[in-house]
């Protein structure tokens, strides 16, 4: 009796979620059905390519260093030379493998970041939602704390007190980022709780850690796709605010923060310092968004 | 309803705007009008930085002595073309004997306030800085035990031991005379936030982080300054902002121009790039505390030969620079002339001389360094880094802040090594090789010699001028042999300055007003 | 008015949470004695000085003491200003405000035109610019654009002051620079939520009836669509003093941002707190403020 009940009961939940998020089928016809979507999804695989075959893609040591040619132009420029296709920096860097390199850090910061934004917001909201009453009254406390000092400044002041690198740099970030997760994942776990099969999984008496990581879990799942999506870009845009405070990634590692930001006192002189790091976030935040909506509309149930 | 939410909204919207709009025009009257005008009398000055404190004692910060040495007047002055002491506040002075030295001061010196000048007032300025064990320019005056008061002009300076180095000791930073009796009648916080000395210019607003203002002083003993009617500092810490209001005529004056940025200030229509040397050596101090690489003579030296300071002055530093073996440059009381404007410099050498210490395959070690302190400091670290890497040493930057960075230090937590670039406003070697020792730096650097610490104890208290010299140019050698830290280069200065005005930055970093004229 | 009242009770804790996490951070980082004091300073003398501040105590005696003093209004002495932290603080917050407003005045009038620009030709080529354009400004680090917009405006044409406040010619600039990101953001909002009341069946009734449709936009659609836009303004808040903290140091603008990074960087701890503090009660009366004017902008929501 109380097997079949819990077969109905998944059967119910699993039923639910796909109803949300839908199969892979529908997934890829929506796809190729939005323009943005597509060119989204194909920027976004090329800069990850980019970022895991840094070492075979990078003409040169992004580090290293050549006096003899100093602040030479990109290729196409008078001046320039093919050696180096994006030019060099102010100690004669490569600047195109200062940024195929420096894409696997603020990919990898990117990425690690919202995670555990993701990992710490979702799983508050989740107990939040579910359990409700006074704890989630302190939790909620919580994500309004943090929702009052702004990131940019939390992390200033972390990383002055931990110092820069790229854990601590993880971490803060994680720690600043958590609270729209919460909050949308306790809103959808608190319309999710009356649903029927949450109803009769209870009443039937599954321990509460089960319904959470059977039931809820897999049904937030989609929130947190989108949210994490676009939280990618603006941990790639922060980290470069971040290098220009002074407390970003530390050399010899290379972020596009780091290149952009040591290139602003040359964009009188040599634009090309700080503008080719610019367009990578330019262009990669433009692909994480136009996926990010995407996804919104793929699995968003409002928007069917 | 709806009527009523547009209503609402529209209200909402021109608060706003007459909010903004009261702001502006508010400042329109209070705020400066950046004419560029050949009349103009005020003289506006772009600076990275903003001043420390008014408290002179307090600090060890050049870029703050340069605006207090417009406000302020020590009791004798160096000269900076001839390198000779000269009279400024004292009238006359004379070394009675070994420990005693007497000043008469000038006649008619009155602070801003109108009160005189006397001998109380240096009294209580010296004594304070010499009894105050708090205070951070202590170390620089614990060699005087009293100020004797002779009468309202007279005074004798009693000092602990023989000091060779009296004269450069009260001819900088901490040696401004403050005004005895206002301080004990209003408090040092009142002083702090109205500062008054005997200097050209007197005090009007410091708006922290923002503009420091003063004035020219009506009674100032050698006259009025005819020049300038008001100075503004104005702080802007980023270079290209800084740049571009010196390009603009925004300013008159921009300090730290970063190489990159000398033609386009020379090229362009109205301003000119002064420069000059500075006596602010670039060095990289390394620990000789066992279990470091670098307590091996050997490494160090291969260090020390990795790095071509040639090449990091031309190629960073837009050739503006002097390669040095030593820190006591020229000017400085005790330089050794032929370890100045030289270097050594043979990869192939320190790559043997590596080996022989048993690091063939070489090791890590990690550099700490401030960033945006000294001129292209973080690019020189990297550059330094690319350098080592050519013989196998990896070398790790840590960028840190500077309280940060001082913390460490203070701490002893740094490790292999650290970037520093050391002023000298004593112009005596003195201070300078008093970085060797060994007591000075325990826990931190570790550096021992013995021939050193006996030469430097002599030393400093040799008034045996010749001989004294002697002494210092010995523990150059020494140091030079022994590879005790890797002297970089003498730095220059580097001052934006608009056509309208004339201006030759000195080797002690001071900006004086007095010495800035229209065209 | 039950509501209002319960929501400003929640504001106690969540300043109490908000302080904690500060005053941790400043506790971890360690005393400020070692900067206080010379190199040469004895043992003895920092041990002197660490009694005399309180600085033996343990954690939460002294964190107790810190909650006791704030609410008092006492924020410390800030060692670099020799004055009481909050009014120097105080000081320094109508040069962030004025900057703070002009910016939103400026993503104002930017977003509204294009938001609606965009929405009522979905997926035209408009749109698509329009989407594209916003994603840029996103992306753009602001310290960045400040500097481009200065080399550009200031040093080739030579129409508008580099730097510093002064007159209101001194305001666009920087204005235009934090503005940029908000503006970005808006038009994105604002395009969603015009899309989503276009799509409603009143509008679309409207238009059947042959009302035209420019009409239609402005008199119902933009009218509700106003709704979302001022709670979103009011949450932007936090963005728009992160982004100051930039901007204020490109242009040298006198406000809380400058103050804040120059405090952290000479570990003027008392300016940090009572900085975080500040803003952080700031942000918050902000969304107070916005779910008020929510309320009594849409009838649908009763107050209680």
């Amino acid at each position: 009796m109380g097997e079949q009940s819990k077969t109905i009961i998944d059967a119910d939940s699993q039923a639910y979620m796909r109803k949300r998020n839908g199969t892979f089928k529908r997934w890829s016809k929506l796809l190729l059905r939005s323009k943005t979507g597509t060119v989204g999804l194909l920027i976004v695989l090329f800069i990850v390519f980019v970022a895991v075959f840094a070492p075979l893609l990078a003409p040169y040591n992004p580090n290293a260093i050549n006096p003899s040619s100093l602040h030479v132009p990109p290729s196409w420029m008078e001046g320039g030379s093919t050696a180096h296709l994006l030019g060099t920096d102010n100690l004669g860097r490569d600047i195109l493998s200062r940024i195929i390199y420096g894409s696997q850090v603020s990919l990898l910061v990117g990425i690690a970041a919202v995670l555990l934004s993701g990992i710490i917001g979702v799983s508050i909201g989740l107990i939040s939602g579910f359990y409700g009453g006074f704890l989630d009254n302190i939790l909620m406390r919580f994500v309004d704390s943090f929702l009052a000092i702004p990131t940019i400044l939390f992390s200033l002041v972390f990383l002055a007190v931990f110092g820069p690198s790229i854990m601590t740099l993880i971490v803060v970030l994680g720690l600043t980022n958590w609270t729209s997760y919460a909050r949308l994942v306790r809103g959808e776990v608190l319309s999710i709780k009356e649903r029927d099969f949450v109803r009769a999984a209870r009443s039937i008496g599954v321990k509460n850690n089960k319904i959470i990581t059977r039931h809820l879990m897999p049904n937030v799942i989609s929130t947190f796709i989108v949210i994490s999506t676009l939280s990618v870009a603006s941990t790639i845009i922060l980290e470069s605010s971040l290098s220009f405070l002074g407390l970003g990634i530390q050399p010899p590692t290379v972020s596009w923060g780091t290149v952009l930001s040591d290139g602003r006192d040359y964009l009188a002189t040599s634009w090309w310092l700080a503008t080719f790091p610019g367009i990578a976030i330019t262009i990669t935040v433009l692909g994480i968004i136009f996926l990010g909506d995407w996804l919104r509309d793929v699995l968003d149930p409002r928007t069917k | 309803m709806k009527r009523k939410q547009l209503w609402f909204i529209c209200m909402l919207f021109v608060a706003i705007g007459l909010l903004v709009g009261c702001t502006g025009e508010n400042k329109d009257e209070t705020g400066e009008t950046e004419e560029v005008n050949e009349d103009n009398r005020t003289l506006t000055i772009a600076l990275g930085t903003d001043m420390v404190s008014f408290d002179v004692h307090n600090h060890n910060n050049t870029s703050t002595e340069a605006i207090h040495i417009n406000m302020f007047n020590y009791l004798v002055k160096r000269n900076n073309d001839t390198g000779e002491m000269e009279p400024d506040l004292a009238e006359s002075y004379e070394n009675i004997d070994d420990l005693t030295w007497e000043f008469k001061l000038k006649d008619g010196v009155t602070f801003h306030n109108g009160d005189a000048l006397t001998s109380a007032d240096v009294k209580y300025s010296l004594e304070r800085a010499a009894t105050d064990t708090t205070l951070l320019d202590h170390a620089n005056y614990r060699q005087i035990k009293e100020v004797e008061i002779i009468d309202d002009t007279t005074f004798r300076i009693h000092t602990h031991e023989p000091d060779p180095a009296l004269l450069n000791r009260i001819s900088r930073i901490g040696s401004s005379i403050l005004p005895a009796n206002y301080i004990e009648e209003n408090g040092f916080d009142h002083f702090l936030a109205n500062p008054i000395g005997t200097g050209p210019f007197e005090f009007v607003e410091w708006v922290r982080d923002d503009r420091i203002v003063l004035t020219a002083f009506e009674d100032y003993f050698n006259g009025k300054n005819e020049e300038w009617d008001e100075i503004v500092y104005r702080i802007i810490p980023e270079n290209s902002t800084r740049v571009s209001e010196l390009l603009t005529a925004g300013v008159d004056m921009a300090v730290n121009i970063p190489p990159s940025d000398w033609v386009r200030v020379n090229e362009n229509e109205g301003t000119y790039l002064a420069q000059g040397i500075s006596n602010r050596t670039l060095m990289i101090f390394l620990r000789s505390t066992e279990g470091y690489p670098t307590e091996d003579k050997r490494v160090r030296e291969a260090l020390d030969l990795a790095i071509d300071n040639q090449a990091i002055v031309d190629n960073i530093l837009g050739g503006a620079g002097t390669p040095s073996i030593t820190r006591v440059g020229p000017g400085d009381v005790g330089h050794a002339a032929n370890l100045y404007d030289t270097y050594n410099y043979d990869p192939e050498r320190a790559k043997e001389l590596l080996a022989e210490a048993g690091f063939k395959d070489g090791f890590e070690m990690t550099l700490h360094s401030p960033r945006g302190r000294y001129l292209q400091d973080a690019e020189i670290a990297e550059m330094v880094a690319g350098m080592l890497a050519a013989i196998g040493v990896t070398m790790h930057i840590e960028f840190m802040e500077w309280s940060n960075y001082l913390e460490l230090r203070n701490a002893g937590e740094n490790k292999d090594a650290y970037l520093l670039g050391l002023g000298n406003s004593m112009f005596d070697a003195a201070n300078a090789l008093d970085y060797y020792r060994y007591d000075r730096f325990i826990g931190q650097l570790d550096y021992q010699n013995d021939e050193v610490e006996e030469l430097l104890v002599a030393a400093e208290q040799n008034m045996d001028v010749e001989e004294r010299n002697e002494q210092y140019i010995k523990i150059q050698k020494l140091l030079a042999e022994d590879v005790a830290h890797l002297v970089l280069h003498q730095e220059s200065i580097n001052i934006g300055v608009v056509d309208r005005i004339d201006y030759t930055p000195t080797m002690d970093e001071m900006i004086y007003i007095e010495s800035i004229t229209r065209k | 008015m039950n509501y209002i009242v319960r929501r400003m009770l929640q504001i106690i804790p969540v300043l109490l949470i908000i302080s904690f996490i500060v005053f941790t951070l400043v506790f971890i980082a360690g005393d400020p004695v070692a900067l206080m004091l010379p190199d040469d300073a004895t043992l003895e003398e920092i041990e002197q000085l660490r009694e005399s501040i309180g600085l033996n105590e343990p954690f939460y005696v002294q964190y107790g003491s810190y909650v006791f003093r704030v609410v008092q209004g006492d924020f410390g002495e800030s060692f670099r200003y020799g004055q009481d932290a909050l009014s120097v603080v105080w000081e320094r917050l109508p040069a962030t405000f004025e900057l703070a407003i002009a910016a939103i005045i400026i993503a104002i009038m930017v977003a509204i035109p294009f938001g609606i620009w965009s929405a009522t030709k979905q997926n035209s080529s408009i749109d698509l610019i329009a989407t594209g354009a916003a994603v840029v400004g996103k992306a753009m680090p602001n310290f960045w654009l400040g500097i481009m917009l200065i080399l550009f405006f200031s040093v080739t044409l030579g129409v508008l002051p580099v730097s510093g406040r002064g007159s209101f010619a001194h305001l666009i600039l920087p204005a235009i620079t934090l503005g940029t990101g908000i503006a970005a953001e808006m038009t994105r909002l604002i395009r969603s939520s015009m899309l989503e009341i276009l799509n409603q069946d009143y509008i679309r009734t409207a238009k059947s009836k042959g009302i035209k449709s420019v009409q239609v936009i402005y008199k119902h659609a933009f009218r509700n669509a106003l709704i979302p836009f001022v709670t979103i303004t009011a949450l932007q808040t936090s963005t728009l003093i992160g982004g100051a903290l930039i901007t204020e140091t490109v242009f040298a603008w006198p406000g809380i941002g400058q103050l804040l990074i120059q405090a952290v960087n000479t570990r003027d701890m008392a300016i940090v707190q009572a900085c975080v503090m500040i803003i952080a009660a700031i942000v918050i009366l902000m969304n107070l403020l916005a779910d008020i004017i929510y309320r009594i902008l849409d009838p649908r929501i009763k107050l209680d």
